[in-house]
């Protein structure tokens, strides 16, 4: 499932990069930035990925 | 990821791919259609062949559902970044079939992915504002607002301006829900000239306007960011 539109990040993607501790991934950094669209559910998935986003 | 909403009675056609190069009409890789109801059920997923100019609405509604209320339309079109040089934009063309009133065309609300991370956009987009001029003819106002969101609700304020005078609204959209926000033609004998949407994330957002007397559309339009 395609999470950002903008950076074209998958929800896997993004799991994978936070369980391995690689979050933000090369090239994804304005993930959540540029439409404004999926910040909420940006948010959401990293809590659920337990990367904490309130920095 | 584009949306509009469809409404029933209408001739709702979108032109998919609005921009074209001197050699050949683009296409996209591919398109899928998705049909939400108010309180955000999938009504379905209609097959629709990428290649194609202009989507009946109206007919791929009907194919697809039986509801007659007012449905979320969402189109997730993915292209070649290497042959559309920006995001394709989606036209619309709306008309109430045997309204005297005039058609309209307005351009389809991208919401998610509509700043490709290639293009360097920084500009906010989810502060939107709508300035209003004075139809010929009463008129009824309103926002219609959809979240495209996977998980979260998304909340939203509407403020509405008349004269010195501001009105507020709150309202929380569940994902993939859509709702219909009436905005006053007048407030305290002064008339609206101005709405105004903030938004904890960006939605989809149309300004509309309707005949008093026959309720036909005669405005539908996407609201302007002014954060720039």
């Amino acid at each position: 499932m395609l999470l950002c539109y903008c950076t074209m990040l998958t929800v896997g993607e993004l799991r994978a990069a936070c369980r391995s501790g690689r979050w933000p991934l090369p090239g994804k950094e304005n993930t959540g930035k540029l439409c404004t669209a999926c910040v909420g559910d940006l948010l959401y998935c990293l809590r659920r990925f337990g990367v904490d986003a309130s920095c | 990821m584009s949306a509009t909403f469809y409404e029933a009675g209408y001739e709702h056609h979108v032109e998919v791919i609005h921009q074209r190069d001197g050699e050949a009409r683009r296409r996209l890789d591919s398109l899928e259609v998705m049909l939400y109801d108010e309180g955000g059920a999938l009504l379905g997923a209609p097959r629709v062949d990428p290649a194609q100019d202009v989507l009946d609405l109206g007919a791929l509604v009907r194919a697809t559902t039986s509801a007659t209320e007012r449905v979320m339309v969402v189109f997730d079109a993915r292209y070649a970044e290497s042959i559309f040089p920006y995001r394709p934009h989606h036209y619309a063309y709306l008309h109430r079939a045997g309204s005297p009133a005039a058609p309209l065309y307005y351009a389809i609300n991208a919401v998610l992915g509509g700043v490709p991370d290639r293009v360097g956009a920084t500009n906010i987009n989810n502060f939107e504002t709508y300035v209003f001029r004075r139809g010929p003819f009463a008129q009824r106002y309103s926002l219609l607002l959809g979240c495209l969101a996977h998980f979260v609700p998304v909340q939203a304020q509407v403020f509405t301006y008349y004269g010195s005078r501001r009105v507020a609204q709150e309202i929380t959209l569940e994902p993939k829900c859509h709702a219909e926000v009436a905005l006053a033609a007048e407030h305290e004998g002064e008339p609206l000239a101005r709405v105004e949407v903030k938004a904890l994330f960006r939605l989809l957002s149309y300004v509309v306007g309707r005949r008093a007397d026959t309720g036909d559309l005669v405005l539908f339009d996407h609201l302007f960011t002014y954060a720039k």
